[in-house]
């Protein structure tokens, strides 16, 4: 049977009328729940709206001219870049290194996968509160643990301590984050030619090169993906830094989206929360672009089309 | 990097043919170096579980040693902050509150992307490539965009502070992945299928339903795990769209309590096993499924 072959009118009809049915639930949801919230967050932005009066004050660009003269969003916006710098290569190095480890092993790698699993699967707010135990001055693990090897002089009141908050809470990301990277990489490995890597140990390369030059560019579509899900998590950031800190000390790790919250549900600044909402989006939707491009051209190369 | 040699396809390795590579005697060398593995990813494997076993060691604690020594591994043993974590803590509520809210919105995703996915894959339709990029553009766009004035959208349809309304937004969140990763499951079926069923006379609705869609199957599953962990886990939900804490699920649950004193540590504890109990054994038992749906679907495009 011929592969493209011409349905009758009748058959394109009823599968006109059925992909309409079909896809109708999704764009109703899509344009209800998402589009038009979409489309009030550009007026929200243009108005000083306190989340009660009906008929909101027009204030055209203050709301943008206050963000780019608010000292603290271009703090909170630092923060998000340190996240994202350290967040994205720590977890993705981590991540890459743990998961050759296990491929290479083979024997137990069911149970050092689950093993490496389980943080990918907690919800932050679990993550948040068991780290902050181990973060507690008096009687956490990680004070216990410097007192126990002799490092009384390092011990400290982690998240108490302005210049050390974010990266407390950074350092659990990378905990949570290098589960996610570990378990993705383990799926992609599953599919590295493994005798190419073993002709080219005859052939001299050390564990560093085969990783650079034989594994990694057999996973690099996946490598990719990875990148992009957590650059651009790094922009939007909110759950484990407000259930650890809420930004705090004195604001000290603030980042784009606690900051957001803040002034729109804390202090009824919805206009300009919103606003600082936008900034996060503008910033991070080039990235998402930009990577997903790269991510398929290396897709296609690899699979020669 | 890319301009390494495209890597020839044909010739991967199977899985007989790597474990007959394990299984070549190994040199002392090697073995050494093996066991040197092993020892490293024992010692990581532990550091990387040591917060589930204090979060354990925590809640069966007794409430006086809480007080003296909140995080000493394992001193003592009770079930009292079990007990009042579920009674006086409000976590069975929490957890009812969880469920009513994860599994509607889970079936709801599954039924909504598996529809669009199957419409976008194989239906021609006027404005398709339109409509699928239109619900595809949630994937791009961060829930931070629009949360804020979604808030008041709600509010003003009624549906604030309701597991209709929270639901509905736990659905939209998912239904852009959802429907990008059951499109990729259709794409792959041959054209041949459809056509044998519509010349053994099957309507185009029969043909999706007892057709295409069982063949499908692993690609619901996966998604129907996933999008419960995602729902589940979802902390950001809950907490702007069911404020007044009618509704409260685990998650904000937990968040509530921490505002307490250290007093509390004990049914903390208990709440969070509570919290992750259900999401580790489903993962336990799925997560092959899981993790292999996800990157199918995600690198595939």
């Amino acid at each position: 049977m011929a592969r493209h072959h011409h349905a009758p009118a009748v058959t394109r009809r009823a599968q006109t009328r059925l992909g309409l049915l079909l896809a109708l639930p999704a764009l109703i949801m899509t344009v209800v729940f998402f589009l038009f919230p979409m489309g009030s967050a550009l007026y929200f932005s243009v108005v000083d709206f306190d989340g009660i009066d009906p008929t909101p004050e027009f204030v055209g660009f203050a709301n943008y001219t206050e963000m780019f003269t608010d000292p603290e969003v271009w703090h909170a916006l630092s923060n998000n870049v340190i996240w994202i710098v350290i967040g994205t290569a720590a977890p993705m190095v981590i991540g890459l290194l743990i998961a050759v480890l296990i491929w290479s092993v083979q024997r137990g790698s069911v149970i050092y996968r689950l093993a490496f699993f389980l943080p990918f699967i907690l919800p932050g707010v679990v993550i948040g509160i068991v780290w902050t135990w181990i973060y507690d001055p008096a009687n956490g693990w990680l004070n216990r643990a410097l007192g126990a090897i002799g490092l009384e002089s390092l011990q400290r009141g982690w998240l108490g301590d302005p210049s050390l908050a974010l990266y407390a809470v950074l350092a659990t990301a990378i905990w949570a984050y290098s589960a996610f990277v570990i378990v993705i990489f383990l799926s992609a490995l599953r599919n590295v030619d493994i005798e190419l890597v073993d002709a080219s140990r005859i052939d001299g390369a050390n564990a560093g090169n085969r990783l650079i030059h034989i594994i990694l560019p057999q996973i690099m579509p996946v490598f990719l993906m990875v990148l992009t899900l957590t650059l651009v998590g790094g922009f939007s950031v909110f759950d484990i830094v407000f259930i650890m800190t809420g930004g705090g000390p004195a604001d000290a790790s603030n980042v784009l989206g606690t900051y957001s919250y803040t002034q729109a549900f804390q202090l009824s600044r919805i206009g300009y929360g919103t606003t600082l909402a936008l900034l996060i989006t503008v910033l991070s939707v080039p990235f998402a672009v930009a990577l997903n491009r790269l991510q398929r051209r290396m897709a296609l190369q690899e699979t020669g089309v | 990097m890319l301009d390494q040699p495209t890597i020839p396809r044909a010739q991967t390795a199977t899985e007989d043919d790597r474990s007959a590579v394990t299984h070549r005697r190994p040199s002392p060398r090697k073995r050494a170096g093996l066991a040197v593995r092993h020892v490293i990813l024992v010692v990581l494997a532990l550091l990387t579980l040591f917060p589930v076993v204090l979060i354990i060691s925590t809640v069966f604690k007794t409430p006086a040693d809480i007080r003296t020594d909140p995080f000493g591994l394992f001193t003592s043993f009770s079930m009292e902050n079990l007990v009042s974590a579920w009674t006086v803590g409000r976590f069975s509520d929490y957890l009812l509150n969880s469920i009513l809210l994860s599994v509607p919105s889970t079936l709801a995703v599954v039924a909504i992307s598996t529809m669009a996915g199957y419409a976008f894959a194989r239906l021609p339709f006027p404005g398709r490539t339109v409509i699928f990029y239109t619900v595809l553009l949630g994937l791009l766009v961060p829930f931070f965009t629009y949360m804020i004035p979604l808030y008041f959208q709600l509010r003003s349809m009624g549906l604030l502070d309701t597991l209709v309304g929270a639901n509905l937004v736990l659905t939209l969140t998912g239904i852009a992945f959802g429907t990008f990763f059951m499109r990729a499951f259709f794409s792959e079926l041959p054209e041949e299928l459809e056509q044998a069923a519509r010349v053994d006379g099957c309507s185009e609705l029969q043909i999706f339903v007892r057709v295409m869609m069982p063949l499908t199957s692993s690609g619901m599953g996966a998604l129907a795990v996933f999008t419960f962990l995602s729902n589940w886990n979802n902390f950001l939900v809950p907490l702007l769209y069911l404020p007044s804490g009618d509704y409260r699920p685990l998650t904000t649950g937990l968040y509530m309590f921490t505002g307490g004193r250290s007093l509390d540590i004990g049914p903390l504890a208990a709440g969070t096993l509570i919290t992750i109990l259900p999401v580790i054994v489903l993962f336990l038992l799925l997560q092959r499924q899981v993790t292999q749906g996800f990157i199918s679907g995600a690198v595939k495009g």
